[in-house]
């Protein structure tokens, strides 16, 4: 089960994601290089960037549930069901949830940490409520096509899981309120305190001076979930966009990738649109001036290339998309039931020949261009959580699941390096190096149910600072199925990104000048948030002050929302050296102060190199900026 | 200056048993937070490096009166009463009157940007002890005679006291013992303990009735006020105390040009000072939630509580640094709303 099935609510409305800006830049962790003039608030794509003072807080605005699906009932109304018209909240009883990147050198795998959601029908303060499972977004692609001043106009998608859900569906239903007939059947089908989510997000403003500042859009997705299945994707009919190498988001068709579920039981595709259409500008809107029709079909032959045109007899539709027709998007977030009951040869091939989105070549529907197809073959293969900090002499399991036409598939998986988008041209730190302080084996076999355990080990004396003035080194697991062509089109953002951890050996008495200033001080220059408005972290005084605080956000566990760092990028020894150093009181009642470091350790600010790509101002400090980097190395690696 | 209404002292003293006192300590406690939106606000209207000293007087005062709060809810929960903390009705109109009428007919409190006139016209008022130490450079001659918040407490003392210990039911595991030195957190479980908590509140309010230091170099509220107002610390001279101590440097540009009393409501849908202001009084009602189950049961949640506290320090950044939009060089402020479920499913 997963928001694909039914019962399904829809949600739409707004977020917001209140991210900091100055630690986009990598060469901005160098505490012996940094300005004050590095916090200031820009939008030309210098210094702090367009938000320096963000606090990481991600947060739902006015979301309400705008659609849902009973069975083969489409619901838009209260009338016909209680649910609609109801509030997706955050949680009322603690902090915000938080926007976390894994690395100022891989930030297109962003995080939610933290967030609680409750449904709140202005009686009941929760209906239900969850805690998010942290996950990372994927799927990124320019989805919007049109942007005011620094307009972020890409758009992604996070799947994840409520977990530890409590249900009060009683005292709604008191005089005057009618029950959620959607909701009952949510919780029963959700026996084990858990639910699929999925939040569609697009359309988020940068610019300071316009309203929609930090805030972004979100359509999204609730349905049942069931144990054992995989957390962050549906195991189904995985459509996947071809991309230029150099343009993982911008796809050949126009159209990004996406999954289905086929419903042999019912009959019934489900295909989740929510972000793989074109969208006109922030607003979501949908341009009926450049967006074809789009019809949701099966090949009728399984083809050894990918085709770019068929002709209307080698295809059974399936349908048209409703995406045009007013109101489709809020009140589905993208979700569309196709039945093939009727259609004898779909139910007898359905499963055994690739899904195509296509658009009618002719006005007569004789031939199609294929803008989307099912992976070549129907192979697939996806590490379910994807995002992971390895500290030293750990290991990191990964659950990765083959399938082949969306049903699982005991076969070999490849796995390999794979940096995707990660890192950038000096002078930022090489990313990768050295391969061998992680290890993961080269293949394994999935077993009946197409799962195996990938387990990513990091040398016990970690990849040795290899970046210097940043802690630990990003790796990237690239994954495929053997099987799978060489020709087939891969999802660009199909691979596992880690934060390895440099070795931290924890001294018996840190002191502040020693150990503790050094980390503070780079938290204190990157978050000026916390470092101008709580506690000066790279100021003993100040930070002594303010002990009890931060011993509190310091020994919390990485998923407490009131975790610290917000950038949950603080390696495990480096933690405990912080707090035995809190713990730890010299003569006078205080945390040791230690010894100041040999004078003329501090580099004097070297000028920074001019990055090799060239940039207009938009574009800089940015998901665009990561992106353009990645698009010269390509280009670099073509060359040689 | 501190008028209480005569029938508050009247009922406290006509208790005829515990569960009578209960609405006096829970207006006790309405009482503590009441000043505290308003010490914010003046507070976080401060920018930052400059008027540090200000800002550090007044977080003293503010972290004080959070420990007046703790205090009168323990003594409420240690009598077997249960502190009200999770709704509208618990936060004081602003600008309005604090609980009980404090200050006499016509005495409101607003959120506003520090100034010396609010400090001098309200705050010093709100903290005004009973009997004020002359202080060189403030020309005091009368004494009021009329009630005052130093009376409340002492008939609330009183009645303790005529009730005795046996009041004193329900176990030191239900009050909130965090965050405070155990010197002035302690557990409620006496007559002699609740007497102790209350001196508590009034000393580091109004010091006593002969020093205004509640403890050396840490003048009482009214006076570290006084501080603020007269640009001077406090210091014993020859013939008493005088503001004639270190500076306490005031930079009128140092303030953020905060709108007086904003509220959520006036301010379109979807613009950023809207936007923001919901920010803020989300996460402070979440913050009276999360006090409400530690004074109702789960004290454990009092850090989720600390943790609000410094988020909302954190939103209110930005939303200082808001412009109203509406051509003035007015900024957004913190409107204090109680956010609650029914208010959510319709924001």
């Amino acid at each position: 089960m997963s928001y694909l099935d039914t019962p399904r609510l829809h949600f739409t409305g707004q977020f917001q994601a209140d991210v900091s800006t100055i630690n986009n830049e990598v060469t901005l962790y160098d505490i012996n290089t940094f300005r004050p003039e590095d916090q200031t608030l820009t939008t030309d794509g210098t210094r702090g960037g367009w938000n320096p003072e963000g606090t990481g807080i991600f947060r739902l605005i006015g979301c309400r549930v705008t659609g849902a699906r009973l069975g083969d009932r489409q619901i838009t109304t209260w009338q016909e069901d209680a649910v609609i018209g109801t509030a997706l909240e955050n949680a009322d009883d603690r902090v915000f949830g938080k926007l976390v990147d894994l690395d100022p050198q891989q930030q297109m795998v962003s995080e939610i940490w933290g967030m609680r959601l409750r449904l709140t029908d202005g009686s009941t303060r929760a209906l239900f409520a969850g805690d998010f499972r942290p996950a990372a977004f994927t799927n990124l692609w320019r989805r919007q096509q049109r942007a005011v001043f620094l307009d972020q106009t890409l758009a992604a998608v996070f799947q994840s899981v409520l977990e530890g859900v409590s249900w009060d569906l009683d005292s709604a239903a008191g005089e005057g309120n009618a029950r959620s007939a959607v909701l009952e059947a949510l919780r029963q089908a959700s026996a084990e305190g858990r639910l699929s989510i999925n939040i569609n997000v697009y359309g988020y403003g940068r610019d300071p001076a316009i309203p929609r500042y930090t805030l972004g859009r979100v359509a999204g997705t609730i349905g049942p979930y069931l144990a054992g299945e995989p957390r962050h994707f549906v195991l189904g009919r995985q459509m996947v966009s071809g991309t230029p190498a150099a343009s993982p988001v911008a796809p050949y068709g126009g159209v990004y990738s996406f999954q289905c579920k086929v419903h042999e039981d019912r009959r019934v595709v489900t295909a989740d649109f929510g972000n793989c259409l074109p969208i006109r500008d922030a607003s979501g809107a949908f341009d009926p001036n450049t967006s074809p029709p789009l019809t949701l079909a099966v090949l009728k032959a399984e083809s050894s290339s990918l085709l770019s045109t068929v002709a209307a007899d080698d295809v059974a539709v399936l349908g048209e998309l409703n995406y045009l027709r007013r109101g489709w998007y809020a009140a589905t977030a993208g979700v569309q039931d196709f039945d093939y009951s009727a259609d004898s040869w779909c139910v007898s091939h359905i499963t055994t020949r690739p899904l195509a989105l296509l658009t009618p070549l002719a006005a007569d529907n004789s031939s199609y261009a294929v803008l989307v197809s099912e992976t070549l073959g129907g192979w697939y293969a996806r590490a379910d959580g994807f995002v992971a900090r390895l500290e030293p002499g750990a290991m990191a399991p990964f659950d990765v699941y083959a399938t082949r036409y969306g049903k699982p598939v005991s076969t070999l998986v490849k796995f390999s390096s794979n940096l995707g988008p990660m890192g950038g041209p000096p002078p930022e730190p090489e990313v990768g190096t050295p391969a061998a302080a992680i290890a993961y084996p080269a293949e394994l076999k999935t077993d009946a149910q197409g799962k195996t355990v990938l387990c990513v080990t990091a040398r016990a004396d970690g990849p040795g600072n290899p970046r210097g003035y940043i802690d630990g080194q990003l790796y990237g697991i690239g994954y495929q199925p053997a099987e799978q062509s060489a020709q087939a089109f891969v999802n660009f953002w199909n691979l596992i990104s880690i934060l390895a951890f440099d070795r931290f050996e924890v001294p018996t008495q840190p002191t502040w000048n020693a150990h503790v200033r050094p980390i503070l001080q780079q938290y204190g220059n990157l978050y000026p948030i916390m470092s101008k408005h709580l506690v000066a972290l790279g100021d003993y005084s100040s930070v002594v002050t303010h002990l009890d605080i931060l011993k509190l956000a310091f020994a919390q566990p990485l998923e407490d929302p009131n975790h610290m760092p917000v950038t949950r990028d603080l390696s495990a020894g480096k933690r405990a050296m912080i707090l035995r150093w809190m713990e730890q009181r010299g003569p006078d009642g205080l945390p040791l102060r230690g010894d100041l470091g040999p004078p003329g350790a501090a580099v004097a600010a070297a000028e920074r190199a001019a990055v090799v790509v060239d940039l207009d101002p938009m574009q800089r400090r940015s998901k665009t900026e990561a992106l353009l980097k990645f698009a010269a190395r390509r280009a670099g690696e073509e060359a040689r | 200056m501190i008028k209480l209404q005569r029938s508050v002292l009247n009922a406290v003293e006509a208790a005829k048993d515990r569960t009578e006192l209960y609405p006096w300590l829970q207006k006790a406690i309405e009482l503590e937070h009441s000043t505290i939106p308003p010490y914010l606000a003046a507070l976080f209207s401060l920018k930052p490096g400059a008027n540090d000293e200000i800002a550090r007087l007044i977080r003293s005062i503010v972290i004080e009166e959070m420990l007046h709060l703790t205090i009168a809810s323990n003594i409420l929960i240690a009598i077997g009463g249960r502190p009200q903390i999770n709704s509208s009705s618990f936060i004081p109109q602003y600008p309005g009157p604090l609980p009980m009428a404090i200050g006499g007919a016509g005495f409101t409190v607003g959120i506003e940007p520090f100034s010396k006139p609010l400090v001098q016209n309200v705050f010093m008022v709100i903290e005004e002890p009973e009997h004020p130490i002359p202080v060189q450079v403030l020309a005091r001659a009368e004494v009021p005679d009329f009630a005052t918040i130093g009376e409340f407490y002492s008939a609330l003392k009183a009645k303790l006291a005529q009730f005795g210990d046996a009041i004193f039911t329900v176990a030191p595991d239900q009050q909130v013992l965090q965050w405070f030195p155990a010197s002035v957190l302690f557990p409620i479980t006496s007559v002699t303990s609740a007497s102790n908590g209350i001196d508590i509140i009034v000393d580091q309010g109004e010091g006593t009735s002969t020093d205004p230091f509640q403890s050396p170099g840490n003048p009482a509220h009214f006076y570290k006020f006084g501080e603020i107002f007269y640009g001077r610390r406090i210091v014993q001279t020859a013939t008493g105390f005088a503001y004639a101590g270190a500076p306490v440097a005031f930079d009128p540009a140092g303030v953020y040009p905060m709108m007086p009393n904003p509220k959520i409501h006036y301010f379109e849908a979807g613009t950023q000072a809207r936007t923001r202001m919901v920010a803020f009084s989300y996460a402070y009602s979440s913050l009276l939630n999360a006090l409400h189950a530690a004074f109702n049961g789960r004290p454990g949640q009092i850090n989720t509580a600390i943790s609000l506290m410094y988020e909302l320090r954190l939103i209110a950044v930005s939303l200082m640094q808001t412009p109203v939009g509406d051509g003035s060089n007015l900024t957004a402020g913190p409107s204090y709303e109680y956010i609650d479920a029914v208010q959510a499913a319709i924001a």
